[in-house]
């Protein structure tokens, strides 16, 4: 357990190097460069200076080594857009993404794991049909589209819920003013993850029910119910687990469509911002966070399969 | 348990239940970045418009564009015009209640003055020779030649920071740059929110006339469509918008829309350094070529004046209203360029004597819709007369740092935007640090050095008026329209003066609500 454990933490390591270094070659590889230098007014005499100042009149090589030096250090620079420190930009925006991101994943395994099961044990029913329309509907709709529609709709011509933003700025912000500020967000995330989610369940559940030591229990006696939670459920969690380890990443870096669309101060927003802007310092701060926080995730994963599966636990 | 639940889940939907309102007298405006609240460093559109609330300037542009007093209550100039001596305003204090004095004034422009501090405002000012304190309530410009404009860039961009705030260099307050900034404006920050919001409440001890709103929250909104979609729901008051994304809020009973001209100039510039764009006759025979009421009545919806120079009708003592209009002309454009022995070949396309095609590559940024789709108008009628353009699209910041600063490129469709002052010597004088299409005419140099050296409002007017005539024989660029900004705001907010929004917000004491 521990060795694996140990394993898991050395990949990591090395996955954050890998990770930062390509991180850098092709933020630098992108054209362009730092917004503040866009502003066709500036003068030769700022240009320099402006250069100067933001490090970036050095070579490469020289820019990357000191990059490294001082992340070993603890120090990932200050950000071109905000003049803040990385850590402390990244770090103020980062709960705010998880906060997102967990919610998202609870509501959608809140809604998938029923409705998985129910369908999985009903095969080519009417029911088993809906679902996999609804499904490839969530799945295809592209969760700009959705969320801009979500907020045209239910904010700003119903006005039932707040159109963006994390609470009502100015208010008291009480727990019930930040929930309705979250409704809207965590639905159109969540809406693609359940979707997914419930695809893989539907399809373990099925295969687990004909299983060959699924006939016996049944044969038994066991009812549908019984055979569901006795003898298939935890091996349908199985598909569940490596489906959320896949989403993770793109969970944590890719909520930014949604943060944009509800102003959501969350990390993906602030990815954006800095690859669009050439924020280098940001960008490879946001990378490393970013992969860091997927490690972490996938090592918890392992564990998870660790407790699912007891194949995994006598290998290890 | 279930009542308690679902009582939970109403009073989430449900509009009248819970719904958490701001306290009445709060102006919401839009900005698309967390800014930095720092009058010097300023270095993007949101930045500049917060600190419009939180720093005045020596003096304001007042409704008919001319320099008022604010922090400075009057001022005197030498007769060469190169010494200006500002009286302060007795009894300002700063947010953090200490007195306001010439110190003050003087911190701020060395740190103007010295590009090394962050700045970007140098270039605005790099006529200033120095600054010194005459005593607690008088400061003295030294400049090192006369220049005209000067006393509107101090109500421009110039907002006055406190000395006492800082002890090293400005650029690495962040504290101060990032939530504890400390002006002497109308409204002071009281909550800072990265990402999300900033609070700013009146300020007691406004030394003008007391505010009327009790709060303005700047909300960071970055997508457009998130913002009239806010501005639909009621959770935005004040928001500038492109012509299309007027859509769905013109039939808001509670919007309005105003129209206001503001200082700025569309155009494509052409690349002189490059043979094919040299002659004079070939950037008239483009200009003559483009239908520009097409453009302004279908890309921009009507949301724009019709241009005539490089200085737009927003600057009205300066613009050359006796002067015609760039007309649409395709048979002069075609006889121009058949006397400079270019002729349509076979496949339409013109060409010269040694069968050079005149084709060239018109960058444009992307994600502008009004501006790609001006590009493509251009396009399209350039080909009506056998000019073949390819477009490229591309980042803005790609555009201007790979492409147009280098003179990389053939040409590009962009625009100024200027302080309230027709002064555009550095955009269109030769060898000008501004000048990126690398215009060159003499006449031209004199009338813009003239223009700047006089403080005689007769006197530039005649120096511009006769620019502008230069301009429509030997064109800088290609002037496409002058842009009317656009402000939606909820009908309730008054008290807007007839600026743009950057302008308009150097007055956010006279803001308020009048319920209908």
């Amino acid at each position: 357990m521990l060795r694996l454990l140990g394993a898991r933490l050395f990949q990591g390591l090395i996955v954050l190097w890998l990770v930062t270094t390509a991180t850098f070659v092709l933020i630098h590889a992108a054209p362009g460069g730092p917004a503040v230098l866009a502003d066709p007014k500036l003068s030769p005499v700022e240009r320099v200076a402006i250069e100067r100042q933001l490090g970036i009149d050095r070579p490469l090589p020289v820019q990357y080594l000191t990059w490294q030096s001082s992340m070993l250090r603890g120090d990932l620079g200050r950000s071109f857009l905000y003049q803040t420190p990385i850590l402390d930009t990244v770090l103020d925006r980062l709960p705010n993404t998880l906060l997102l991101v967990v919610l998202a994943v609870a509501v959608a395994l809140a809604i998938a794991l029923p409705v998985g099961l129910y369908v999985g044990a009903r095969p080519d029913t009417a029911a088993d049909r809906l679902v996999a329309t609804v499904n490839f509907t969530a799945l295809a709709i592209p969760p700009f589209w959705f969320g801009i529609v979500a907020l045209l709709v239910v904010a700003a011509r119903w006005r039932l819920l707040p159109a963006g933003g994390m609470m009502t700025p100015g208010a008291d912000g009480s727990v019930i003013d930040r929930l309705r500020h979250l409704i809207l967000p965590v639905t159109v995330l969540a809406f693609p993850i359940s979707a997914e989610l419930i695809r893989f369940i539907r399809a373990a559940v099925r295969g687990g029910r004909a299983a060959p030591h699924v006939t016996p229990a049944v044969a038994r006696g066991v009812g549908s119910r019984g055979v569901t939670r006795q003898h298939v459920l935890r091996n349908a969690l199985l598909p569940v687990l490596t489906v959320l380890g896949l989403q993770v990443p793109m969970l944590v870096g890719g909520a930014a469509v949604t943060e944009t669309v509800f102003a959501w101060p969350g990390m993906g927003r602030l990815g954006v911002e800095a690859a669009l802007g050439r924020d280098y310092p940001l960008v490879m701060g946001i990378a490393l966070v970013v992969a860091a926080t997927v490690v972490v995730a996938n090592i918890l994963l392992d564990l998870a399969y660790v407790w699912a599966d007891p194949r995994v636990r006598t290998a290890s | 348990m279930n009542r308690t639940l679902r009582c939970l889940a109403a009073s989430l939907v449900v509009a009248g239940c819970s719904r958490q309102k701001p306290p009445e007298h709060s102006l919401r405006i839009a900005i698309i970045n967390d800014p930095i609240m720092n009058a010097p460093l300023s270095p993007d559109i949101g930045s500049v418009l917060i600190n419009k609330v939180i720093f005045p300037g020596l003096v304001r542009p007042s409704d008919s564009l001319t320099p008022e007093p604010d922090l400075a209550t009057s001022w005197t100039i030498s007769a060469d015009g190169r010494q200006y001596t500002f009286a302060l305003r007795p009894g300002v204090v700063w947010h953090d209640g200490r007195p306001f004095s010439a110190a003050d004034v003087k911190f701020t422009f060395d740190q103007i003055l010295d590009p090394s501090s962050g700045t970007l405002q140098w270039s605005d000012f790099s006529v200033v020779d120095s600054v010194t304190v005459a005593n607690t309530l008088t400061v003295r410009f030294w400049l090192k030649s006369t220049f005209a404009p000067f006393l509107t860039l101090l109500g421009h961009n110039a907002g006055i920071i406190p000395a006492h705030a800082f002890s090293g260099r400005i650029a690495d307050a962040v504290g101060f740059n990032r939530s504890k900034p400390i002006g002497t404006g109308p409204f002071q920050v009281v909550e800072s929110v990265p990402g999300s919001y900033i609070v700013l409440a009146a300020n007691p001890r406004y030394y003008g006339a007391k505010p009327k709103l009790e709060r303005i929250i700047f909300k960071i909104v970055p997508d457009v469509n998130a913002q009239v979609a806010q501005l639909q729901a009621a959770e935005l008051d004040l928001v500038t918008l492109e012509p299309a994304n007027l859509r769905g809020v013109e039939s808001e009973p509670e919007l309005r829309i105003d129209q206001v001209s503001v200082p700025q100039h569309y155009y494509i510039g052409f690349n002189q350094s490059r043979p094919l764009f040299q002659p004079a006759a070939i950037r008239r025979a483009l200009t003559l070529a483009v239908n520009r009421q097409a453009i302004i009545d279908g890309v921009l919806r009507g949301f724009a004046d019709y241009p005539q120079g490089t200085i737009p009708v927003a600057l009205r003592d300066y613009y050359a209203d006796s002067l015609p209009k760039i007309p649409y002309d395709t048979t002069a454009a075609l006889a121009l360029f058949a006397e400079s022995g270019w002729r349509r070949g076979a496949d339409g396309v013109l060409a010269d004597r040694s069968g050079t095609r005149f084709q060239f590559t018109l960058l444009v940024d992307k994600g502008n819709p009004s501006r790609e789709q001006t590009s493509v108008a251009v396009q399209q009628d350039l080909k009506k007369i056998g000019v073949a353009v390819t477009i490229n699209t591309m980042e803005f910041a790609s555009m201007v740092r790979d492409y147009v600063v280098p003179h990389r490129y053939d040409a590009y469709l962009v625009w100024w935007n200027t302080p309230l002052d027709p002064d555009q010597f550095s955009y269109y004088g030769s060898g000008q640090s501004n000048n990126d299409v690398v215009y060159s005419n003499r006449i031209a140099d004199s009338l813009l050095a003239a223009g700047r050296a006089t403080l005689d409002p007769v006197k530039r007017r005649q120096a511009y008026v006769a620019f502008q005539a230069v301009e429509a024989v030997d064109p800088p660029v290609l002037v496409l329209y002058y842009p009317r900004e656009i402000q939606v705001r909820r009908a309730v907010l008054q008290g807007l003066p007839p600026l743009g929004i950057r302008d308009a917000l150097r007055h956010s004491e006279r803001l308020h609500f009048e319920p209908r």
